[in-house]
Parts: C-alpha cells; sequence; structure tokens
C-alpha cells in the first residue's frame, strides 16, 4: 500500500522532492533486478541536472535550435524537424541528440508531465530522422490515408490536456501514417509500436494484480514516463558531440551492467563462449579485478593461455580503451577447445617466422604461451608515426597449422600481392574515416577465435573431405607442370588433430549406500542397455548348425529340381503352342531338362547309376517325396527301377523318417506304375531288395507304404506267372524262395503289426495258393483278409 | 590480413562500405563497424535503397544493427570502381510513391488471381502458412 502513497505523493514533483528519494529507497529494493545498479546508487536528480545544464548550454551555445521555454517545447521540435541540414550523414546522428536534449528539460523545469509525455512522445515517434526531413515539408495531408486511429491517439495521450496542445500534435499523424505506411507494406498490419510502449508503462507500473482507482490513472496518465524517469533516473546519455569527428565515439564507455543482482541467482562467474571481450574502464581499479576474472575456471576445456597481441604502435586516434587494452591485462579468455601443444609448437614455428614491424614495442610473449599471434593489419589502421612502407608484406601466419600446406602457400603469396597493392590507398582512406576501428582489435581476435574454435577437428578427413583432397591435386597437379625437383612437396599432410581428452567422469558414489547416483550429461551420458556380444562355442552348435546346413542344402537341391520337373512337365503343352519350325528346339531343350533332372539323381558324375544317398537325402524331405513321386513317370525305365529299388532298399529309414509325414503314398501311384514295367529280374531284385536284411521284411510290414509295396510286387509276379506261361520268372528259384519267405513271414508275424495296404491287389490269394497248402492259404486270407476270389 | 586463413571471415569486412540484403527484401548499405559469431552486423551510416523499376531511393537510416540470422548476402561495395549503372537516383517521396504503386499493383493482380482460382475451386495457400509441411 505504500506505493499507493508514494505515487500519490509523487505526482506533484516540485514540491517534495524530498520525499521522493525516501521513498524510492524502499521502493528500489524490489525494482533493483530490473532497473539495475544504476537506479539506486545514483542521485539521479544531481545527475539530471548536470546533464539538462550541459545541454541547455549547448543548446543556447547553438543559438538557433530553438529555445528552450515550455510553450516552445512542442514549437521546438517542429522546428527543429524542418531544417535539415544538407549534409546527411554524419548529421543524423546529431539531429536525435538535439531532440534528446531540448525535450525533458522543458518537460521537467517547467510545466511538468504534460508537456513531457508530449515531448518524449514526439522524441520517441519523430526519431527517424530521415522520415522527419522527408516528411517534414510535405504536409500531412498526403499522408492522411494512414488509419483514422493515429490523429486520435494524440488526444488520447493527453485527454485532459491544454487544448493548444494539439496543434504540436499535428506532425503526429503525418509521422505516425508514415511509419504506419511503411508497415503496412512490410507487414501488411498497421502496429503503433511507439503508442504501445506508452501503454505498457501504464499498465506496469508495478501494479501488477492490484486494481488501479481511476483517480491514480489520470494522475498515471499524466505522468507515465515522468514516473519511470523518477524510478529509474535518467539514462546516461551518450557524451555530446561536440564536433563531427569520430574520437567522442570511441571513448564512449559502454553503459555500466550489473552481473549479479543481490537478489536471486548466484554471482556468476564462469562467462559463456558468447561473451564479448571487455571493455576495462579504469585500469589502476580494474587491473587486479580483471585478473581475478579472468582465471575463472572453465567447463571442461582446457584454455591456453593466450596472450595479448601487439598494440598498435602509436596510433593517433587511440581510444583510451584500447590503450588501457595494450598496456595491461592479458586477454580474457574466450573458451576453446582443448588446444594442443602442436598448437603451440605451431606458434613458436610462427613467431620466427613473423616479421615484426618496426617501430612497434616488442611483444611481451608470455612464457610458454601458446596463443594466437597478434592480428596486424598490412597497414596499422592508423598512420603512425613514420609512415611505414615496409610494412607493406608482413609474414605473420596467424595459426595456420590446420592448413594444408599448399593452402598455407597459396595464401601468402595471395597476402603479398595484396599487400603490394594496397598498400598505398587503405591507409588513406583509414585515416580519413574517423569512425573505424570501433571494433578494437582484441574483439576482432575474439569472434575469430571463436570461428577457430569452430575448425577444429579430430578427424579432417572426416570432417573436411573436400578439402582435402582439392589440396592434395592441387599439389599434384603442381608437381606434375613443374616436374619439379622439390621434392619436399610432397610430404605427408600434416594436420594438427585435437587431442581427444578422455574425461572420465565418475559420478559421487556414496559409501554404504545402494547403488549408483544416476547422472548423466551430455559428456557423461548414461549406458542403458548392457549389451554384450556371445558367441558360443559349443560342440553341440556346431553339430546342429551342420544338421542345419545340410538340410539347407537338400532343401535347395529340391528346389531346384522342382523348377527343372516343372520346365519337363510343361512341355506337352507348350509343345502344343509352339509353331512347326520351333518345335525341333523345343524338344532338344526338354531333353536337356531331362537329362539334368537325371544329373541332379546322380552323385557322382561317373557314375550312371542313381545314387541312393541322394535319393534318399531328397527323399528325407517331405518335399522332395513329392518330388520323387512326380519325376518318376519322367524318368526312363532302368533310373526309375533304380530309384524304387533304392527305396525298397531303405524302406525301413524311409518309413522311420516318414513316420510324421506320412507322404509316402503320394509315391504308390508312380511306383505302380515302374514295378507294372519291370522285367521279371528287375523285380525279383525288388523283391530281395525289399526283404533285404534280417529282420528287414517285418518292418517292412509295419509300413503300409511297405505292405503295399510287397503286394505290388507280389501281384505283378503273379501276373506275369499267369499271364505268360513261360516267363522267366521261375527260372531260378529265387523267386520261389523269396515269396516263401515272404509267405512265412506273413504266417509268422502278429496281426496287430501287420498295416493295412492301401490298396490289396486281386490276384494275390492265386500267388498263394501256388506256393502253400490249402491251411496256410487260410491263414493267410484270414490275416490278409483277402476276400476269396475265384480262380 | 591474415584473420582465418583460408575461411570465410567477416574480419576483413569490418569498416568497408557494404550493401546487405535481408530476409525480408531490404537492401542496405553502409559501413560495416562490427561483428560477432553470429554475422550480427552493425552498420554505420546506412542508407536503405529502395529499388522500384530502374529508380532508386535512398532513405538514409543512421546506426543500424541486423541480427545475423535474418541476412541474406552481403557483400563489399568497391569504392574505386566506376558507377556506371542505369539506375536513375530520385527522391525519397518519389519512391516511395513507386513502391506503394508497385505494392498496389502486385496486390491486385494477387487478388484477381486467388479470385480466379476460387471461381474454379481451387486454392493456393500462402507460403507463410506452410510452415508444418
Amino acid at each position: 500500500m505504500f506505493r499507493f502513497q508514494s505515487l500519490d505523493e509523487d505526482c506533484t514533483l516540485e514540491e517534495e522532492e524530498g520525499g521522493l528519494v525516501e521513498e524510492e529507497d524502499e521502493i528500489d529494493q524490489f525494482n533493483d533486478d530490473t532497473f539495475g545498479a544504476g537506479a539506486i546508487d545514483d542521485d539521479w536528480q544531481e545527475e539530471h541536472k548536470r546533464l539538462s545544464g550541459l545541454e541547455e548550454h549547448k543548446i543556447n551555445a547553438r543559438g538557433g535550435a530553438g529555445s528552450v521555454t515550455a510553450g516552445g517545447a512542442a514549437g521546438d521540435a517542429s522546428s527543429v524537424h524542418l531544417p535539415p541540414p544538407a549534409g546527411h550523414l554524419p548529421s543524423p546522428s546529431s539531429l536525435p541528440q538535439s531532440q534528446h536534449s531540448s525535450q525533458p528539460p522543458p518537460g521537467l523545469d517547467e510545466q511538468g508531465g504534460g508537456d513531457l509525455a508530449d515531448a518524449l512522445a514526439m522524441l520517441i515517434l519523430g526519431t527517424d530522422p530521415a522520415i522527419a526531413r522527408a516528411c517534414g515539408p510535405v504536409g500531412p495531408g498526403d499522408r492522411s490515408r494512414g488509419l483514422p486511429a493515429p490523429s486520435s491517439l494524440p488526444q488520447h495521450l493527453h485527454p485532459q490536456q491544454h487544448p493548444h496542445q494539439l496543434p504540436s500534435g499535428l506532425p503526429h499523424p503525418s509521422l505516425l501514417s508514415y511509419q504506419q505506411h511503411q508497415h503496412l507494406l512490410r507487414q501488411g498490419a498497421a502496429p503503433m509500436p511507439q503508442m504501445n510502449s506508452h501503454n505498457i508503462w501504464e499498465s506496469n507500473m508495478g501494479f501488477g494484480p492490484v486494481s488501479i482507482s481511476p483517480g491514480l490513472v489520470t494522475h498515471m496518465e499524466d505522468n507515465p514516463l515522468l514516473s519511470i524517469i523518477k524510478e529509474v533516473g535518467l539514462p546516461t546519455r551518450p557524451p555530446p558531440m561536440m564536433s563531427e569527428d569520430g574520437r567522442d565515439l570511441s571513448e564512449r564507455a559502454p553503459p555500466p551492467r550489473s552481473s549479479s543482482p543481490v537478489i536471486g541467482s548466484p554471482p556468476v562467474r564462469a562467462v559463456p563462449i558468447g561473451t564479448p571481450p571487455k571493455q576495462p574502464m579504469n585500469h589502476a581499479m580494474n587491473h587486479h579485478h580483471q585478473q581475478q576474472q579472468i582465471h575463472h575456471p572453465t567447463a571442461i576445456h582446457i584454455r591456453a593461455p593466450v596472450h595479448h597481441r601487439y598494440p598498435p604502435p602509436f596510433p593517433e586516434r587511440l581510444s583510451p580503451n584500447t590503450l588501457l587494452n595494450i598496456a595491461n591485462s592479458p586477454l580474457c579468455r574466450p573458451p576453446f577447445g582443448p588446444v594442443l601443444s602442436q598448437l603451440q609448437r605451431a606458434q613458436m614455428l610462427n613467431s620466427q617466422v613473423a616479421g615484426f614491424p618496426r617501430g612497434c614495442r616488442g611483444p611481451p610473449l608470455l612464457p610458454g604461451g601458446g596463443g594466437f599471434r597478434p592480428f596486424f593489419g598490412q597497414l596499422p589502421p592508423h598512420r603512425m608515426g613514420p609512415p611505414p612502407n615496409h610494412l607493406a608484406c608482413p609474414v605473420f601466419r596467424h595459426n595456420t597449422t590446420h592448413l594444408h600446406p599448399q593452402h598455407r602457400r597459396i595464401l601468402t603469396q595471395r597476402m603479398q600481392s595484396r599487400g603490394e597493392d594496397r598498400g598505398g590507398h587503405m591507409g588513406d582512406r583509414r585515416s580519413r574515416d574517423p569512425y573505424s576501428n570501433l571494433m578494437t582489435q582484441r574483439e576482432k581476435e575474439w569472434v575469430a577465435k571463436i570461428q577457430m574454435m569452430q575448425l577444429q577437428s579430430t578427424d579432417p578427413y572426416l570432417d573436411d573431405y573436400y578439402y582435402q583432397n582439392y589440396f592434395e591435386k592441387l599439389e599434384k597437379k603442381q608437381e606434375r607442370d613443374r616436374d619439379s625437383v622439390r621434392k619436399e612437396h610432397t610430404t605427408k599432410l600434416i594436420t594438427p588433430q585435437v587431442a581427444k581428452l578422455e574425461h572420465t567422469y565418475r559420478p559421487v558414489q556414496f559409501a554404504g549406500s545402494l547403488g549408483k547416483l544416476t547422472v548423466s550429461s551430455v559428456n557423461n551420458p548414461r549406458k542403458m542397455i548392457d549389451a554384450v556380444v556371445t558367441s558360443r562355442v559349443d560342440d553341440e552348435e556346431k553339430r546342429e548348425k551342420q544338421v542345419w546346413n545340410k538340410r539347407r542344402q537338400i532343401l535347395y537341391t529340391v528346389e531346384k529340381m522342382y523348377s527343372l520337373l516343372l520346365e519337363v512337365q510343361d512341355f506337352e503343352k507348350r509343345f502344343m503352342q509352339t509353331p512347326e519350325e520351333e518345335q525341333e528346339a523345343l524338344l532338344e531343350q526338354h531333353k536337356t531338362q531331362t537329362l539334368q533332372l537325371y544329373g541332379s539323381l546322380r552323385e557322382k558324375e561317373w557314375d550312371d547309376r542313381v545314387s541312393d544317398d541322394q535319393c534318399l537325402l531328397i527323399m528325407s524331405v517331405r518335399k522332395g517325396k513329392r518330388l520323387i513321386s512326380r519325376l518318376l513317370p519322367f524318368l526312363p525305365p532302368p533310373q526309375a527301377a533304380a530309384v524304387v529299388m533304392g527305396i525298397a532298399r531303405n524302406l525301413p529309414t524311409l518309413a522311420k523318417k516318414d513316420r510324421q509325414d506320412q507322404e509316402l503314398c503320394c509315391l504308390v501311384e508312380p511306383v505302380i506304375t515302374v514295378v507294372s514295367s519291370l522285367s521279371s529280374t528287375v523285380l525279383t531284385d525288388l523283391l530281395q531288395e525289399l526283404q533285404g536284411s534280417d529282420g528287414q521284411l517285418p518292418r517292412v510290414l509295419q509300413n503300409k507304404f511297405g505292405v503295399t509295396l510287397l503286394y505290388l510286387i507280389l501281384s505283378e509276379g503273379e501276373r506275369m506267372q499267369s499271364s505268360d506261361s513261360n516267363c522267366q520268372l521261375m527260372d531260378d528259384n529265387r523267386w520261389t524262395e523269396l515269396v516263401f519267405s515272404v509267405t512265412r513271414e506273413l504266417l509268422n508275424v502278429a496281426p496287430s503289426s501287420l498295416s493295412p495296404p492301401f490298396f490289396t491287389p486281386p490276384n494275390l490269394l492265386s500267388l498263394f495258393s501256388r506256393y502253400v497248402d490249402r491251411q496256410r492259404l487260410e491263414q493267410l486270407q484270414e490275416k490278409l483278409q483277402i476276400s476269396a476270389l475265384s480262380r | 590480413m591474415n584473420y582465418m586463413p583460408g575461411t570465410a571471415s567477416l574480419i576483413d569486412d569490418i569498416d568497408k562500405k557494404h550493401l546487405v540484403l535481408l530476409r525480408d527484401g531490404r537492401t542496405l548499405i553502409g559501413f560495416l563497424r562490427s561483428i560477432d559469431q553470429f554475422a550480427n552486423l552493425v552498420f554505420h551510416q546506412t542508407v536503405e535503397r529502395i529499388h522500384v523499376g530502374k529508380k532508386f531511393g535512398d532513405i538514409p537510416r543512421g546506426i543500424f544493427i541486423v541480427r545475423g540470422e535474418n541476412v541474406v548476402l552481403l557483400g563489399e561495395i568497391d569504392m574505386d570502381k566506376p558507377c556506371d549503372t542505369i539506375l536513375q537516383q530520385v527522391s525519397i517521396e518519389e519512391i516511395l510513391e513507386e513502391q506503394r504503386l508497385q505494392q498496389q499493383a502486385k496486390q491486385e493482380t494477387e487478388k484477381a488471381k486467388v479470385t480466379a482460382l476460387k471461381d474454379r475451386g481451387l486454392s493456393i495457400p500462402k507460403a507463410d502458412n506452410l510452415d508444418e509441411y
């Protein structure tokens, strides 16, 4: 609540200046953050009086820029607008000065708030000198296309002011509308930034949530800027421009900064990377201070202590700042990456190479200091005492270690040639430019350093591939061209590599605690997954792998054969479709394909027989069985017979493998065809194979397919016998013996282990009847459930 | 001057007269006084040059500080080279008037285009709305 009171009291400024100060102390404690250190300490009134006195004096000295009386405040501004000096460039900076200077004193000293507000509005609005000059002579009529709002705004500003103020506001609409005009062009909207700033101040007088009584509002409206000034104090003005040369500019002091407010964050010590170098204000005071400040710790990087550059000797127009810089302190340390010893070595190298400009003080090089060579212009920025023509080509090399040697050479050549060309001109020109060297040497170095930092790389070939390659090519070309004797150019490229410093950061561990602190940062990322590569070297693993490999191979073979088979199968169709002349070719193709098929069944090339193993392998795969079944019709009889033989021979194993799939049934049909075309001897052989070793037959009988095959064989034999009276089946006794053994087996085997066949050929009974007696026949009949056939 | 050999750096451009083109289309001419690592520029005795057709006009602006990201291109002006352009300098009012007319004409054509498209049921969104794509 006391703030309210203070404002009330503050309204009438002239009366209670003392009271003002007291209140101010209480307020400013809180506002310190916002308004900076300058707000508390300065006695603004003294400051203001001093400044206003100065400026008044100046204005009176000018004697023409307008009287500084109350009524003339506004007229002042307009009169200042109208006579624009012809020469543009230095004067715009002086024009706002005069405006600045003319406005506040009258406002504060005489009529108070209204005038001040008005004057400051003029100031803010009319600062654009170009526009002022441009619009001055032209009346407001031209620009009336501005929004109607502007004309009402000045009225809004001082609603209760004297009406005679309004004519002074007339330039406002024109100015405003011009500005808005510009904005319209650019943004298509019509903001009124200056007006807004007023409003901001009005509404945010530190009263945020508190509602404002209307009485206070008027007061505030009257003196928005006044109260600002009371609280803030006048900003430090740049020293008044006495003349047009730039001496004053370079002596200008940067505004005091409060770096650590009392309330709030702890004082900042580490200077972040983007901070420009400080301008030391006062040598004696700050030297010690600076020393302390400079040696602050920086995050991770190691800083090479960079020494200050050479001072430009005897400059005529040296600002006190630069002088101070020269005189004392080492450079502030903008952050670098870990700068290598190689860099420092390079510096030493450079120092030997570089020539010192004469007339210059010897550079105080810090011992053990690397750091960059001071930048030295081709000519000093200002004319020195003795004009140094011999300085035309300094051989300073600023840290070119990272450059390709070829590049370096080119650069030096270029520099020298440039130096020779421009030696004469630039010095003169530079000396005539009063504003030169606003950016001090130190600042330039600082910027360059930041940019250099980005060039450091651990792997130049990775980061800058094309650069490296280009210069290598250039080198080679030059060698080729000159056919040079200078072999040293073919030296390997020396690229500085930033040392990769391993910062193993171990987070703080507390004794006795369970687990570690999870601390992760950019430089120390947390390990999220503990992925470890393990390779199992078990034998079992190997075996499994082998098995799998083999299976894969079989499958592969099967697939290949399938594709061939499909081609062969499609042959008929295609044959029908192709025209006459191509049929031959197709036939040929067909033949080759079938040959290929047979070939794939053979394991060894020299052996024409079908390989058992291969067939078996194929048969072990489900798909392989189907393949064989489809393949069999296409095989020539001997091959087919061989296949069937193989099957018969290995039936037990096949049967065992087939237990899950039960795919052998697909073989039945083709086998029937094959068997029926067999000759007697082959048949006998087949039967023999089927019986095979001891104990095979029972196993055969267990399997459906086996039984079927057996029956097939027997029935075939029977057919042969019955059909052809002098068949050779009976020539040797094998057949009979075999049949006998089969019969025996059939009789002995238990019914449970005899699996029913796929089908029973009809003539079995007649077969058996030849060889066995009636009793056994009946038994067989029962067992095999052969229906009695008529003979 | 061997600042940053082999690189493009603005340090050597300091205190020279430059022409800079900004992202909003403005052309500024002035003496480059100061830079920083973001290529923020401080221009002195700046002049904004407005070009309309073959005419141009200069508006003196004083000191300009340009944020680096808004710079499209920047080039040094060679003071020695003779200036033999066909461009004709006019007064500020005139050039502003010309610019206004140009803008107006452009807006009108744009408007006509939009209405024509609308009649046909099409719409071309303005470029500034396309940020999300």
